[in-house]
């Protein structure tokens, strides 16, 4: 099966059972994981690699998730604060990762499934990361989830 | 007197106005405004009681516009406004002071406290005396035309980012358009899904709609420091873009203090009346909710609440609309104690946020929010400010309060309906 855009994208994604989602999450965020050098990212993307084994509780979900939030939230940019783009990527990725490891339970009450938030989060990462390096806004990240998705679809 | 402190004593008695020398003559000292204020509340401490914050200020309008003032400073016997007081005032003035009104409104004389402050902050700026934080975003505003530093390729980025996110296209610079939107900086930075959001709903409203590459930045800076010449700078800026596409309305985004810079203030600040409305995203929500151009499905079915922003609220008149909004899409949402028009503050407004040293006050302030959160026990907080969202998120992750924060306009928006679905 071939990924040509978004839509599509979205579709496959939001069909896959919850422990795919996750794994797959992990392979969009391990694309952009060098943007953070948080070690709480670290963990929660390791754990959600190991959901489609069946390894992985909900408790240590609930941790990892909670571990990985508060790393979003001392990365926010404040208001007035100078933006420095390239610790922003960061934030986008904890916040990546929190989408990640999201309990199942919180999973199911968001109307955007948790591998589509988590690709669209790191996605964010790579165009902080082309602001701070002023390269323009071409973001190969999209299409490069297309070819995980499809990996993944064709296994 | 150094030159710094004599230009901050002389805008000090240049903006002493009629207002000012009424309020100090009016205030019965009841200390009503001391329990209206979430620094004094939550701390006890009585130097935090806003009429108190503007002590120098009181001063100097006695020694130079009373008679007994002037007699007593003509023989020595008053007390000069020095560089060092200005320096320790910095923190009553600007750290714990978050424009939020609420000492305004609970006045029984009806002093304008929050004028005041404003007026004190401009002298407090001119004198040198406002924090580094604000001063950085004071001059990045002026050399880069955004507090926070943000230019037009990241905007550009982003609209990009947003448009492979949602699918529609973002409009620039189009002339003739409805509605021009702006955007605060800590929207651009931290908080891309507003714009997927407006793109959305102004996509079902069929309404015409741009941002504008000349005037993209609502945040005035200008406001927060006490810098009137800053703040004409800024709102001239979005005058002349608007002006230049043809606009009908402008949207203030979810950030407080555009919308007063810009709804309230900015024609004064520009000398003559706009030839174009501005409106709150919030006002805008309840005129398409009206019309019936909202069309939602579905609903939220956790326990969730509304947080305020007071310029939004208190000092803007906004009130029912957001709960009209929250209703259409919450099937649970239930109201702090003291929610709508004496909501209080997140503790980070008035560019609070920005200064890094007054952290541990904003947190412990935040202990006034956590109560209120405490007592309806909400799953998630909405709220409809930028500013407030990130300032309610680190007092939540401070007290482990596992309670996630949504903007309000995106979360209409995630009930929107997926065209051709």
């Amino acid at each position: 099966m071939a990924i040509q855009n978004d839509r599509d994208f979205k579709a496959a994604l939001t069909a896959l059972e919850v422990p795919q989602q996750r794994a797959l999450a992990a392979q969009f965020v391990r694309r952009v994981q060098g943007l953070s050098g948080d070690p709480r990212v670290l963990t929660a993307v390791e754990l959600a690699a190991r959901a489609a084994f069946g390894t992985v509780t909900e408790a240590e979900l609930a941790l990892a998730a909670q571990a990985a939030n508060t790393a979003r939230v001392e990365s926010f940019t404040q208001c007035g604060k100078e933006t420095d783009w390239t610790a922003q990527a960061g934030h986008f990725v904890a916040k990546a990762a929190v989408a990640c490891v999201r309990p199942a339970a919180e999973a199911a009450k968001n109307t955007e499934s948790l591998a589509w938030d988590a690709a669209m989060q790191a996605r964010m990462a790579r165009t902080c990361q082309t602001v701070a390096e002023g390269s323009g806004t071409d973001n190969p990240e999209a299409i490069e989830q297309y070819r995980l998705l499809e990996a993944l679809l064709n296994s | 007197m150094s030159a710094s402190l004599d230009k901050g004593v002389r805008v000090l008695k240049e903006v002493i106005d009629a207002p000012i020398a009424s309020y100090f003559n009016s205030c019965v000292h009841c200390g009503l405004c001391a329990e209206a204020c979430l620094f004094y509340t939550e701390t006890g401490d009585p130097k935090y009681t806003p009429i108190h914050k503007l002590e120098p200020l009181r001063r100097l309008y006695e020694q130079e516009y009373t008679l007994l003032g002037r007699a007593k400073k003509a023989l020595g016997l008053s007390k000069p406004v020095t560089d060092a007081e200005l320096a320790e005032w910095q923190e009553l003035v600007y750290n714990s002071c978050t424009l939020c009104g609420r000492c305004s409104v609970v006045c029984p004389v009806g002093n304008d406290i929050v004028y005041m402050v404003r007026k004190f902050r401009e002298g407090m700026s001119a004198s040198g005396n406002a924090p580094e934080g604000i001063k950085g975003a004071a001059n990045r505003t002026v050399t880069l035309g955004s507090p926070m530093g943000v230019k037009l390729p990241a905007v550009k980025a982003q609209m990009r980012h947003v448009e492979d996110d949602t699918g529609i296209p973002i409009p620039l610079d189009v002339e003739g358009a409805e509605y021009m939107v702006m955007l605060s900086s800590m929207e651009i930075i931290n908080f891309p899904e507003y714009l997927g959001a407006i793109a959305k709903i102004m996509q079902q409203a069929g309404k015409t709609w741009t941002l504008c590459s000349t005037a993209f930045e609502a945040t005035n800076a200008g406001m927060q420091i006490g810098n009137s010449d800053l703040a004409r700078v800024i709102v001239s800026r979005i005058v002349d873009g608007a002006e230049r596409l043809k606009v009908k309305t402008v949207i203030s985004p979810e950030c407080g203090h555009a919308y007063t810079a810009l709804r309230w203030e900015g024609a004064n600040l520009v000398g003559r009346p706009f030839t174009f409305e501005v409106k709150h995203i919030i006002e805008v929500l309840g005129e398409f909710q009206a019309a019936g151009l909202l069309k939602t499905e579905g609903k939220e079915t956790d326990r969730l609440t509304f947080h305020d922003p007071c310029q939004l609220a208190r000092r803007g008149g906004v009130i029912q609309q957001q709960r009209s909004l929250m209703n259409q899409v919450a099937a649970n949402f239930v109201e702090m104690p003291d929610a709508g028009f004496m909501n209080w503050c997140c503790g980070g407004g008035g560019g609070a946020s920005a200064i890094e040293e007054g952290e541990e006050l904003r947190l412990e302030a935040f202990k006034k929010k956590k109560s209120q959160l405490d007592a309806v026990k909400p799953d998630r907080l909405v709220t409809a400010c930028a500013n407030c969202r990130i300032v309610l998120e680190e007092g939540l992750e401070h007290y482990q309060m596992d309670i996630p924060v949504i903007g309000l306009t995106e979360m209409i928006a995630e009930h929107i309906p997926e065209q051709g679905a």
